[in-house]
């Protein structure tokens, strides 16, 4: 894996595309999105000395009348919207194609998430990131800034694909996190029925939900000839098969299983869209976030 | 034409085949688990079908083949019979080229010079060679098959003949043109250097020796003559001795005639001759005056009388020196100059059997250049990863 996640091609396609909620109402700050609310951010920062050429009504005056001294209130200017990616890191994301070892699912999940954590960064949301696994959830809380941008990169590096994906119960600091009208990007094969689980009592929660299913080209062609074995890497059920003869019937029960998930994911209201290893990596970033949807902010 | 294969029990390295056949049927698909997430759309099948199945089958094909070449090459294949039946013409050196051109009939016949190596007639004439025509000729004719016509141009006069028409296998058009062979070169014979060896009371006797090999020079020349009394030793490269002590030779002197000497001994000198005598010189009234043996790779020659004048009157006469010259003179080539219509070959000779062409270095080019195709075909950038 190389150290840039972004390839270069990429990074430049991502400039006209805007990270976009339905239910981005913004109750508060500065930003793209649509707010009711005027003025600097409400959370407190600090306060520091006034100096010439501030504005009198941020002068905080109560504690004039108690020190004697000018000071001025800071706030924290605070972004409307915060953007949670949820990287599944399960062992069945690991899984890469023959034809092109080093380029993992999990490692299409992390570009895919840097490019999201750029994208939030340019228009100045928050963004936070969870990556699933049953071990434990490594939780990072929603901020903004290049630090934040760079703590998201270092910790992408160091993300590799064990384990299974958690249970719902162990899903229990996310509904604490994250906050109503976020916006929930899931990165993962979906394969999981925890995954489309969780994603489901998200949206019913009125999170606005988007997932971006990443698949291989082996389970989308299936260019196996001969025998194999094949094995789950998160049960360790092998299967011994011949490749030409399990093929058209894998290829239609798959075809199904994708059918009923998109059929329930639209159902739900989330919206979704596949990747598959062999394309460009804004692919789904443009079926999301692709300028048509973006119209009305630009 | 027919092949045939020298080392046929090379051709059990074939068993070498099974090698990438052996290799490429061990499917490491099947060994090494391929991880697949989506398994449980897989259906469970209740075992694989187990059959021969060839990925990439022209580069295993390409390989069986190469080893197949490999081991045929082991085998030391040849070619009988892959010679041209074209007629040859065999021209000796001598001759205008432009004139035998013009005396061949035949447009398919190849003509070359009879030198060593066969050069081709297009080429300049060679030089004289030391080695004589008719060897040449009886290697051609060894080395031509049986059905080749082969036709000899030679000028009139041939030099370096034999004594006897050389013997062909076949019958040979011979074909005189006008022309002569260059004459060997003259070589002109140096005059014998003469060592004495004499007792002392026979000192007189050696003016006589002395006086005929100052005669063999030219006058201004120092004479090529050395004497000296007793055993004393012979000087490094003499050839020829005058040994005039009475009783036995001592051994050293015969070991140096075996050794390619020739010695001159007095009448009394004890030795015995073994082999044929000859006797180079005789009197007028056809007695012998020096009889000559064989001894070793030399010759002793002994005088059967006394050298005083009154014994032998040869001395004191006037080609004494020319007779005495005679005896250590090397014997002179025997004449090898001839009219070539007089020197037709006759036939009756040995037939050879033909040397099969060797196929070992063509087949090692085909494998060189199959080897090459192979390595680019493996690594081509096209190619799978996988098996």
């Amino acid at each position: 894996m190389s150290y840039e996640l972004i390839p270069p091609q990429v990074r430049s396609r991502l400039k006209d595309l805007r990270l976009t909620s339905r239910r981005a109402v913004g109750s508060h700050g500065i930003g793209l999105h649509h707010s009711r609310s005027r003025g600097a951010g409400l959370e407190f920062a600090q306060y520091r000395a006034y100096e010439p050429g501030d504005e009198l009504r941020q002068v905080d005056w109560k504690l004039y009348a108690r020190s004697d001294r000018f000071f001025v209130r800071e706030a924290e200017r605070e972004s409307p919207l915060s953007v949670w990616m949820l990287i599944d890191a399960s062992a069945s994301m690991g899984q890469e194609d023959a034809t092109r070892p080093g380029w993992s699912r999990l490692d299409a999940a992390k570009a895919l998430a840097a490019c999201l954590g750029e994208l939030a960064l340019r228009q100045g949301d928050r963004f936070g990131w969870v990556a699933l696994r049953d071990t434990g959830l490594q939780l990072a809380a929603p901020a903004t800034g290049a630090r934040q941008r760079d703590r998201l990169l270092l910790e992408m590096h160091a993300l590799s694909a064990h384990g299974v994906f958690p249970a719902v119960e162990q899903l229990a600091p996310l509904w604490d996190r994250v906050g109503a009208h976020d916006l929930v990007i899931v990165l993962g094969d979906c394969f999981d029925p925890a995954c489309l689980e969780l994603m489901q009592r998200l949206a019913a929660a009125r999170r606005e939900v988007l997932a971006i299913q990443l698949l291989t080209v082996e389970e989308r062609d299936f260019p196996f000839r001969g025998g194999y074995r094949f094995r789950d890497p998160e049960t360790g059920e092998e299967l011994l098969g011949d490749g030409t003869a399990l093929r058209s019937e894998f290829l239609r029960r798959f075809g199904e299983a994708r059918d009923l998930l998109h059929a329930r994911l639209d159902a739900s209201g989330i919206r979704h869209a596949g990747y598959v290893l062999d394309q460009e990596l804004d692919l789904p970033l443009r079926r999301l976030f692709g300028s048509r949807d973006a119209a009305e902010y630009a | 034409m027919n092949a045939a294969l020298l080392l046929p029990a090379a051709l059990s390295a074939l068993a070498a085949l099974l090698l990438p056949l052996l290799l490429h049927l061990a499917r490491r698909s099947e060994q090494r688990p391929t991880p697949f997430a989506a398994l449980r759309w897989l259906r469970q099948k209740p075992k694989p079908r187990h059959r021969l199945r060839f990925d990439e089958w022209p580069l295993l094909a390409l390989r069986v083949l190469l080893l197949a070449l490999m081991a045929l090459w082991l085998a030391q294949p040849v070619l009988f019979g892959s010679a041209s039946d074209k007629p040859w013409v065999a021209v000796v050196p001598g001759i205008d080229a432009a004139q035998v051109r013009a005396a061949i009939a035949s447009e398919q016949a190849r003509a070359h010079w009879l030198a060593p190596g066969f050069p081709d007639l297009d080429q300049a004439a060679p030089a004289a060679s030391a080695v004589p025509f008719a060897s040449l000729l009886r290697q051609l004719d060894a080395e031509l098959p049986a059905a080749v016509k082969l036709s000899v141009v030679v000028p009139e006069q041939l030099q370096g003949a034999d004594a006897q028409r050389p013997r062909l296998s076949r019958a040979v058009e011979w074909k005189v043109l006008p022309g002569a062979m260059p004459p060997p070169k003259s070589v002109p014979v140096p005059v014998p250097a003469l060592s004495v060896r004499f007792p002392e009371n026979r000192a007189d006797q050696v003016r006589y020796l002395r006086a005929a090999a100052i005669a063999w020079q030219p006058a201004a020349n120092a004479p090529a003559y050395e004497a000296a009394p007793g055993t004393q030793a012979l000087p490094a490269g003499a050839k020829n001795l005058a040994w005039l002590a009475p009783g036995p030779l001592p051994v050293a002197i015969t070991e140096w005639i075996e050794r390619g000497g020739t010695a001159l001994l007095a009448s009394d000198t004890d030795y015995t001759p073994s082999g044929a005598t000859l006797v180079p010189w005789r009197d007028e009234v056809g007695a012998a005056l020096v009889e000559e043996t064989p001894l070793g790779r030399g010759r002793a020659l002994r005088f059967t009388r006394p050298l005083t004048p009154a014994e032998m009157p040869e001395l004191l006469q006037a080609d004494f020196p020319r007779h005495l010259r005679a005896l250590f003179a090397a014997r002179a080539p025997a004449p090898s100059r001839v009219e070539a219509r007089d020197y037709p070959p006759t036939t009756g000779g040995p037939s050879h059997a033909q040397a099969p062409r060797d196929l070992q270095p063509w087949l090692a080019l085909l494998t060189g250049a199959l080897w090459l195709l192979e390595r680019l075909m493996a690594t081509r950038r096209s190619r799978a990863a996988s098996p």
